[in-house]
């Protein structure tokens, strides 16, 4: 039993649960305090001790079914099957009724393990000797497909399968000796075959799950840290539903980053005048020091994004990390434009987050998004409309590609709005190496921005983030 | 020890029963366990599952006194552990002058003066002027007690790593006094509404719960045994709302005692079953955002709507879309 929980410990590890030793040890602990033929008592015990995180709940879940019981099940469906597959109308309890019977009367020496268990047809039995074998042929190193045929041919070597079917082979040989009829026998034959090719397909099925155990997950994390690598440019729908939660994760962990931070930066001066008034009660005796408490300006911000379909997936994760982290800020104003601009920051105020970023994306009501891009135009009447905006705590984020499809890029806006500004960031989703060639204008903007950008990918942009908020 | 721990699991779930609680298998499991290892809990889970309520039930089926400590932003050492009394302190030298000058008599010079008080000064700093906060009376007192650390996604980072100390040796170094070592171990609950994760290093320390919203059936059964006396009719009504609305996309999802709160409400109000208007006009009490009462109104129309069919018709019609097609038809003809 230690040596399955330590098994299976180690199991949920690989799996990227994190279980210490201190966490195993309670779950030994546990298990001496419970009955454990409850099986939902065993898991739930398990789990209240080893696995502390919500989402790791449903990869528990599955490994659970996988490592402690599955198997045992598989067996005896595979046994029950056999025994299933008689002719028709034959009495197979008559026919084992009958097999005991002779064999009390019958000195049939020593029979192998394996052999014994085979003619009982005994699942407890099996599993324990498929897993000893399953031990000795140490399955557990198994890595790829490829191996499952190797390990099920090492496993059944191991339990000495042949040597077992050659047992019962003399053995039904005895039984036509000793007078067993010729149909009862044909049928005992084909019974006993079959359970040994369920036992062969259990030996496989057991390989099989070994090297799903090992990689379980594998692949499911694989993905997920190249998700945060996967450029935005190509991405699909369910990589879309998944980026979400992950900025979300992202999102709450910057937060809770932030506040240590700003509390940190919060203890000031000495407050010579509170000191005093808190005090007096003690006689004027400073006991208790007061500090100043500095302020920490929170950002103010203007968000401007292209939602042009090449930057548009930017835009989105953007908006939602800016709106997850709402409280960061004092005040966010959002605006899109493609050729057009318009403000949406009402869409953010009324809807779901999700909603109004889909909203958003699509023009927001406010404007056609389906123009050629055109910043000279955006930010022309950005100016001429929203100047007013912006005071000298706002920071000015700008999301696009600065492809301007050979229009005018009033870089003189962007000027005023820099000289107006705290700062002016640009994210931009393609590498700096092509800022300014072909119709991109990123280069005429570049004097006005403080921080300009590549961002490609969710790593990036949370890195941004970070900056941004600091 | 004065109290009375458990013996088995099922007992849990009856005693926790006999406190109007209705606990599943799961939550008895860990409770049972915690009593066992002596291990502190992490209860978490959604806001308005009965977390809090757990704790409070626990202790007094054990027949233990609840300890509360809330958790909020900004708390700190010495408002959960302890504080010295600078009044009281300062109060007593100001009484004690004569003798402090008995004290100080005879010496020569400031120096001999200072070290005979310094001589003096664990009066000053002895427990007297102690003043206990929540974590600090837990440890100290003298029957065992159940510690309830509320919301502890609430507290500070710093405060967190501080929380590990005393939940691993339940002592407490008080730097004049020395080392308080608990005279009980007590129980520890701690409850989380996930605002923020909490640390591995305090998961590690805690067995771990969690609590989802109960299902229809479960959540039957509390209101059965919460709000006597109401009706079968009413209970799976608001049940059956409830739990379609905690599917929606809210803002705040309608909690298990907002049910309570709704069921009582409709009981005052002598209704037996679900009506638009009723609805209409008690929504306010499981539904606090404006929006969201906007998105529920659909579902409670789709309810409603099916509830007068299957009256009309004396049996229940499975899918919402029935009643509607015939009205349809009406219309065009």
């Amino acid at each position: 039993m230690q040596k399955k929980l330590v098994e299976f410990t180690n199991l949920l590890r690989k799996a990227g649960v994190r279980v210490s030793v201190a966490e195993s040890l309670d779950a030994f602990g546990a298990l001496d305090e419970l009955p454990l033929e409850d099986r939902e008592l065993f898991k739930d015990a398990l789990r209240a001790t080893m696995v502390k995180r919500s989402d790791e709940i449903d990869t528990y879940d599955r490994l659970f079914d996988l490592f402690w019981s599955g198997f045992h099940d598989q067996l005896r469906q595979e046994l029950q099957q056999a025994m299933g597959g008689m002719p028709e109308g034959f009495d197979l309890e008559q026919l084992l009724e009958q097999l005991r019977r002779m064999l009390e009367n019958m000195d049939v020496g020593d029979m192998s393990e394996l052999a014994k268990a085979l003619l009982g047809m005994d699942p407890n039995a099996l599993e324990n000797l498929i897993q000893q074998a399953g031990d000795e042929a140490e399955v557990q190193n198994i890595r790829n497909m490829l191996q499952i045929g190797f390990f099920s041919r090492r496993m059944m070597e191991q339990m000495d399968m042949e040597g077992a079917a050659g047992e019962l082979r003399s053995l039904m040989d005895r039984l036509r000796e000793e007078g067993m009829d010729e149909d009862q026998l044909r049928a005992l034959g084909d019974l006993l075959k079959a359970v040994q090719e369920a036992v062969r397909r259990a030996v496989r099925q057991y390989t099989e799950r070994e090297l799903d155990k090992q990689n379980h997950d594998y692949i499911e994390r694989f993905r997920r840290e190249s998700l945060l690598e996967k450029s935005f440019y190509n991405l699909t729908e369910e990589d879309l539903r998944k980026l979400r939660e992950v900025v979300q994760r992202l999102a709450q962990k910057l937060k809770s980053i932030i506040t240590m931070r700003r509390k940190r930066e919060r203890r000031g001066k000495f407050d010579l005048k509170t000191t005093m008034r808190r005090n007096m009660a003690n006689g004027g005796i400073p006991f208790e020091l007061v500090f100043k408490q500095r302020k920490k300006e929170k950002p103010k911000l203007v968000v401007l994004c292209d939602i042009s379909s090449s930057v548009a997936n930017v835009s989105r994760f953007f908006l939602q990390f800016i709106f997850s982290l709402q409280d960061c800020f004092t005040k966010v104003r959002s605006f899109v434009f493609v050729a057009e601009l318009g403000e949406v920051s009402q869409l953010f105020r009324d809807k779901e987050i999700f909603d109004a970023i889909d909203l958003a994306l699509d023009g927001g009501d406010v404007i056609n998004p389906y123009t050629r891009s055109n910043f000279g135009l955006a930010f022309h009447t950005f100016w001429r409309d929203y100047l007013s905006a912006i005071d000298s705590r706002t920071t000015v984020v700008v999301i696009g590609d600065a492809r301007n499809n050979y229009n005018d890029p009033r870089a003189w806006c962007m000027r005023d709005i820099h000289a107006k500004a705290k700062n002016v960031i640009w994210i931009n989703p393609e590498s700096p190496g092509a800022w300014g060639f072909g119709d991109s204008v990123m280069d005429k903007y570049l004097p006005y921005t403080d921080i300009a950008e590549e961002c490609r990918n969710l790593k990036q942009l949370s890195r941004l983030v970070d900056k941004l908020i600091l | 020890m004065g109290d009375r721990m458990f013996d088995s699991i099922d007992e849990v779930q009856k005693r926790l029963l006999d406190q109007s609680y209705i606990a599943g298998k799961k939550i008895a499991t860990v409770v049972y366990l915690a009593t066992k290892l002596n291990k502190p809990v992490l209860v978490e889970g959604p806001a308005g599952v009965g977390k809090t309520e757990l704790a409070k039930v626990v202790a007094s089926a054990v027949g233990r006194k609840l300890i509360r400590l809330q958790c909020y932003e900004g708390l700190d050492e010495s408002k959960a552990l302890y504080e010295w009394e600078y009044a009281k302190q300062l109060l007593y030298t100001q009484m004690l002058r004569d003798k402090i000058s008995d004290v100080i008599a005879g010496t020569k010079n400031l120096k001999e003066a200072s070290e005979r008080i310094a001589s003096q000064d664990d009066v000053f700093f002895s427990e007297r002027f102690i003043v206990a906060r929540p974590l600090l009376k837990a440890i100290t007192s003298p029957e065992p007690v159940l510690l309830l650390i509320d919301e502890v996604d609430k507290s500070d980072p710093e405060f967190e790593a501080f929380l590990l100390e005393v939940l691993s040796d339940y002592t407490v170094s008080v730097p004049e006094v020395g080392t308080i070592v608990a005279k009980h171990v007590p129980l520890v609950f701690l409850t989380s509404n996930d605002a923020r994760e909490m640390t591995d290093a305090l998961k590690r320390r805690c067995l771990h719960l969690h609590i989802d919203f109960p299902s229809t059936e479960e959540e039957v059964r509390i209101l059965e045994l919460k709000v006597p006396g109401i009706g079968a009719r009413l209970v799976q009504d608001i049940v059956e709302l409830v739990q379609r609305i905690r599917k929606l996309d809210l803002k705040k999802t309608p909690s298990i005692s907002e049910t309570l709160d709704w069921a009582r409400a409709l009981m005052v109000l002598n209704a037996d079953e679900l009506e638009t208007e009723l609805v209409n006009d008690t929504m306010m009490v499981i539904l606090k955002h404006q929006g969201d009462i906007a998105k529920a109104q659909s579902e409670l129309n789709a309810l409603l709507q099916r509830k007068a069919a299957e009256k009309a018709s004396g049996a229940p019609v499975a899918a919402p879309a029935q009643p509607a097609a015939p009205a349809k038809k009406s219309v065009l003809h």
